[in-house]
């Protein structure tokens, strides 16, 4: 039963190497919620643009045909990983998290593990 | 286009001395109405754009009857959002997430009506609260970004604003159309068109985002799967879509019954 605020706290301070967090609205390209970041990373302008990524995506199943939903995707850049997770919720129509993690610090599957619970603790 | 510009100017200097007083109250006009608390953006409505309740019941996320019963019981001590959690129907995050999605999308019809002939709010209702209620302000500033990039999108998706108040035409496809999934939202948006309804009409249909459903179909006119209209086409009369008003608790201030009193007492 957390708000967004607890569900940004908690990926920030459980993920580690965590260095950016934000949720979005996909179909307008808004960050409803961003914790983190920096002068370098900053998370409104990502996550406008991986809004297109996630568009990208959903269009080529599209073409491809498939009877399927996207559950995350993932970036790898030489220094860090990208998270994109869409949220499934019956009301969360429309919204993905976004997460970046340094490369170095990051466990990647503990990473997609509690971003997973804290999807289904933003739900009742 | 003048009288849009002009409105926008007079509605950005209203907001500002509002800001400073950190008033509340709303603001309201033809276009819609925007509700602050102490100088915040607590909650915004327009009527061509889907309210809170019809997006979580549209989406099958609330029963009908589970909405009803939050607006009767919660929205005379203006709460009806807070119940909703407090009856466990939704959890904070949701209403938060469900709640901000609707104030951004009615915000911008607010603040960039569509049809230039809609005037920008000019009254503010000194004191008016929303019987929802509030539950994640935002400031005033922050909403202004947000509507101007959300400009600068459409125009850079495909610069024809006609596109926003026309009936939405597929165009055929030449072959024999693949038997395609639509399981982006720009698809649910193309299965919907059917060359009568405006993409807002559409918008209150699916009870999605009336601004990404824009967004959406200038996008499918650039790829060529939706009709462009010529510059200059006047739009058709538009109906008022059908969803959300109805759905405003019988004892909540009307804002909208409020200007069409106002407006037969300024025609006698």
């Amino acid at each position: 039963m957390a708000n967004t605020e607890t569900a940004l706290k908690d990926a920030m301070n459980s993920i580690d190497g965590a260095l950016g967090v934000a949720l979005v609205d996909y179909g307008s390209g808004m960050a409803l919620g961003t914790l983190g970041g920096s002068a370098s990373l900053d998370l409104n302008v990502a996550a406008a643009a991986n809004t297109d990524v996630v568009r990208a995506k959903l269009r080529a199943m599209e073409m491809l045909n498939l009877q399927d939903s996207i559950e995350d995707i993932l970036i790898t850049l030489g220094t860090q990983y990208h998270l994109i997770r869409l949220l499934t919720g019956r009301g969360g129509n429309g919204l993905f998290l976004y997460l970046v993690l340094d490369s170095k610090r990051a466990n990647l599957a503990m990473a997609r593990h509690q971003l997973r619970r804290i999807e289904s603790e933003l739900e009742v | 286009m003048t009288a849009v510009v002009t409105g926008g100017a007079v509605v950005t200097a209203t907001l500002d001395r509002l800001v400073r007083e950190r008033a509340t109250g709303a603001l309201h006009g033809r276009a819609g109405a925007l509700y602050l608390a102490d100088g915040a953006l607590v909650h915004a409505e327009s009527p061509v754009v889907p309210d809170v309740g019809w997006r979580l019941t549209a989406s099958g996320r609330l029963s009908r009857e589970s909405w009803e019963e939050a607006v009767t019981e919660g929205g005379p001590d203006h709460r009806a959002g807070s119940l909703l959690v407090e009856r466990g129907r939704l959890s904070r995050g949701e209403l938060e997430l469900c709640h901000l999605s609707a104030l951004f999308d009615a915000a911008y019809f607010v603040l960039s009506p569509l049809d230039g002939s809609q005037r920008a709010p000019d009254r503010f209702l000194r004191g008016a609260r929303h019987w929802f209620g509030p539950v994640r302000p935002v400031p005033v500033a922050a909403v202004r970004r947000e509507v101007r990039r959300r400009r600068g999108l459409l125009e850079r998706a495909w610069p024809c604003p006609e596109l926003d108040v026309s009936p939405v035409v597929p165009v055929p496809a030449p072959a024999p159309a693949p038997r395609a999934v639509r399981r982006s939202p720009s698809g649910a948006v193309l299965a919907a068109a059917d060359g009568v309804r405006t993409p807002t009409q559409i918008a209150g249909a699916l009870g999605r985002s009336a601004f990404a459903t824009l967004l959406d179909v200038r996008r499918l006119a650039a790829a060529g799967l939706v009709r462009t209209p010529a510059p200059g086409t006047p739009p058709p009369r538009r109906a008022r879509p059908a969803a959300p008003a109805a759905r405003v608790p019988a004892d909540a201030p009307e804002i909208f019954l409020l200007q069409r009193i106002r407006d037969a007492l300024e025609a006698l």
